[in-house]
Parts: structure tokens; C-alpha cells; sequence
């Protein structure tokens, strides 16, 4: 049934000028991680996107807020800006740290 | 029966003594450490199953979804170590729970917030390249018979009611109040990233991605969105699709 059904409803012609216009139209594919970085420090608990070290695996996970080896993808250049009540500087790191007592 | 399928048996079911055998370390009661693991394990579980289905959660409110996660997980305990995947079943589940049958539409709120649980687990894809589009079209007499290879995060879902309205509506776009729940939506779930995008797809649409989804060559997909839905957008669909970097790769029946 399908065979008759795809080329009376819609020739090789018009399913190619469908896709081109497709390609032109979505030019601009969407990437999410180019502009984002790694901070750690910054995520509460549960909320990490990664990494948190022994007794946990991966993406929330993390067991305390602002936890120093538990990283969150943040737009770039916002890290190091991010308030972190555990960091020795006050504000996220772009790597882990030892947290001191908030 | 053994003895870890007593001691499972005895954790979920309260009435169960504490098994036999058990001693503490410190000499305390082991009925009393027993009962308080049962706990951590009930709550931990009642939790997962919040956490992966929060906007289920929030329609009938904290009660009554504790209430109904408890007669799910004590009928139905996990099956795999990776707590992610608990509650692959919880959607029927509700479908067929007596008490929740005045809410029509909780089990398909359900069964899309599962789908993005998936999507946000699955696996990394690249998106198919503009080169090898290029080159299917540089022959577009065998352009119909291709099939595509869709994101592995990539889920459709058809329902009677308005899933991707109510959903939305919790995460504060549109007005919940203003949302009628029985007019049916069909959405397009699929992570682009790290983000997973919700979408709803108009008739036809909701055609094309399934078909698509389920290994359709690209002519059949097309024909069978537009038998759907006369007024069918293809281009606009093939559009989306591209941008969301949802379809991977395009096959020929022989290279498969």
C-alpha cells in the first residue's frame, strides 16, 4: 500500500524541494555547550550537571549545596562572577576546590 | 525462600516483622535499625518518583502522589540499580489507579515527563551534516526511499488531552487557568545539548516524526503526514527537525 500511497501523494520533486528549503531555513543549527562553562562551587544540592567525586556517580548528585567538586554548566564568563559561600575567593571556580565552612 | 528475598519481602511491606538473624554492631535492637532503613529505602524511592514526575505530582498535589507512589513502589520495586530509569511503569500505573481517575490526563502528563527523563539520559548524537543532505539531494529520485536516524533522545508523544499545554503551563508559560485539558496535543520531546526541548507538533507533524521514528522511508513518512493533515507543512517540519539537530544520519534500504 505504501508504495502507491508515496507516489501518487508526493513526488521524489517535491520531497527534495521540501528538504532543500529545510537545510537553507535551519542554516544556523543550535549548539548549547559552545558558550557555556564548566563552574564548580555554584550548584545546589541535587542540581550538579557533573562530576561530585566518591560515593556518587554523575548529574545530580551532588550531596551538600555549593559543593566544591560538583560543576553546573553556566554561560561563559559568569563563573567566576557566581557568589559561592564555600569557595575560598566567595565565588565560583572554573575547577574544583576544597570547600571551606560557609 | 531465600534469605535476601525475606529481607527484601520484609522491606516492603510494614506489616512483615524484622527479618531473623539480623545483629547491629553496637549491640542495639535490630528491629529498630530495621525499620528505620525500611524507611530511608520507602522515602528514597517516594522521592525518585517526585523528582521524575514533578508537574504529575504538583496536579494532584504532595498527598495524594506520595499516597499513590507508595502503592506503585510497593508493587512494583525498582528493577535496575540506576534510580534514573525507576518509574518506567509508573504512566500505566496511574492510568488503571482507581483514585486517580477524575484527573484523565495525569498518566500522559506522566508519560511525557518520563520521555524527558530519557531524553536527558540518552546518549550524544551528531546531527546529520549539511554535506550529506547535499548529496541526497544531488539524487532525488532515490531521495524517497531513504530512511532517517533519529536522536536517540528523540520521543513522541499523542495524547487525547492537552499534555504540552498542562506541562507548560508549569513551568510558567501560559496561564494553567486559561489551559482546556481535553483538547488533544501531541509533543515532540528531544534534547538539543544539554537542554530538553518540549514541543508541541500539529497535526500531520506529530505523523511525520513518529513515522520517521519508527524507521519510515522519508517518502512514506511525508505522504502519510500529509493523508493526516491536507494542509500538512512539510518544508516547515523538515526545518525544525534539521535546526534541533533531531535527525543523525539518512540511510539507503541497502546500506542498512
Amino acid at each position: 500500500m505504501s508504495k502507491s500511497l508515496t507516489s501518487t501523494a508526493l513526488s521524489a520533486t517535491a520531497l527534495a524541494l521540501a528538504l532543500g528549503t529545510a537545510l537553507t531555513l535551519s542554516a544556523a543549527p543550535a549548539s548549547a555547550a559552545d558558550d557555556k562553562e564548566k563552574c564548580y562551587g555554584v550548584a545546589m544540592k541535587g542540581k550538579n550537571d557533573c562530576a561530585a567525586g566518591p560515593g556518587t556517580t554523575c548529574a545530580g548528585t551532588s550531596k551538600t549545596d555549593h559543593q566544591g567538586n560538583a560543576w553546573k554548566y553556566v554561560p561563559k564568563g559568569s563563573c567566576e562572577k557566581t557568589a559561592s559561600p564555600t569557595s575560598p575567593t566567595g565565588f565560583g571556580q572554573l575547577a574544583a576546590f576544597k570547600e571551606k565552612k560557609a | 525462600m531465600s534469605d535476601q528475598r525475606l529481607f527484601v519481602a520484609a522491606l516492603f511491606d510494614p506489616e512483615a516483622p524484622c527479618p531473623a538473624g539480623l545483629t547491629a554492631w553496637n549491640g542495639s535492637d535490630p528491629a529498630r535499625r530495621f525499620a528505620v532503613y525500611r524507611n530511608n529505602v520507602v522515602v528514597s524511592l517516594i522521592d525518585a518518583l517526585a523528582d521524575t514526575f514533578p508537574v504529575t505530582l504538583e496536579l494532584v498535589g504532595e498527598e495524594f502522589f506520595r499516597a499513590m507512589a507508595g502503592v506503585f513502589m510497593r508493587a512494583a520495586p525498582p528493577g535496575s540499580v540506576l534510580l534514573a530509569e525507576y518509574g518506567a511503569g509508573f504512566p500505566a500505573f496511574i492510568e488503571r489507579f482507581e483514585p486517580a481517575r477524575s484527573v484523565p490526563y495525569l498518566a500522559d502528563v506522566a508519560r511525557l515527563e518520563l520521555l524527558r527523563v530519557r531524553a536527558f539520559h540518552a546518549a550524544d548524537a551528531d546531527p546529520i551534516s549539511p554535506a550529506r543532505i547535499a548529496r541526497a539531494l544531488a539524487d532525488p529520485e532515490r531521495l524517497p526511499a531513504l530512511r532517517a536516524t533519529c536522536h536517540p533522545s528523540l520521543g513522541v508523544l499523542r495524547s487525547d488531552y492537552a499534555v504540552v499545554s498542562l506541562w507548560a503551563a508549569h513551568q510558567g508559560h501560559g496561564d494553567l487557568a486559561q489551559v482546556d485539558p481535553f483538547v488533544p496535543e501531541s509533543a515532540l520531546i528531544v534534547r538539543v545539548g544539554l537542554d530538553v526541548q518540549v514541543l508541541a507538533l500539529p497535526p500531520g507533524g506529530d505523523t511525520l516524526v513518529a513515522s520517521l521514528a519508527d524507521g519510515l522511508p522519508l517518502g512514506q513518512a511525508a505522504a502519510l503526514a500529509l493523508a493526516a493533515r491536507e494542509d500538512f507543512d512539510l518544508t516547515a517540519h523538515l526545518a525544525l527537525l534539521l535546526r534541533m539537530g533531531a535527525l543523525t544520519a539518512l540511510v539507503q534500504p541497502t546500506e542498512a
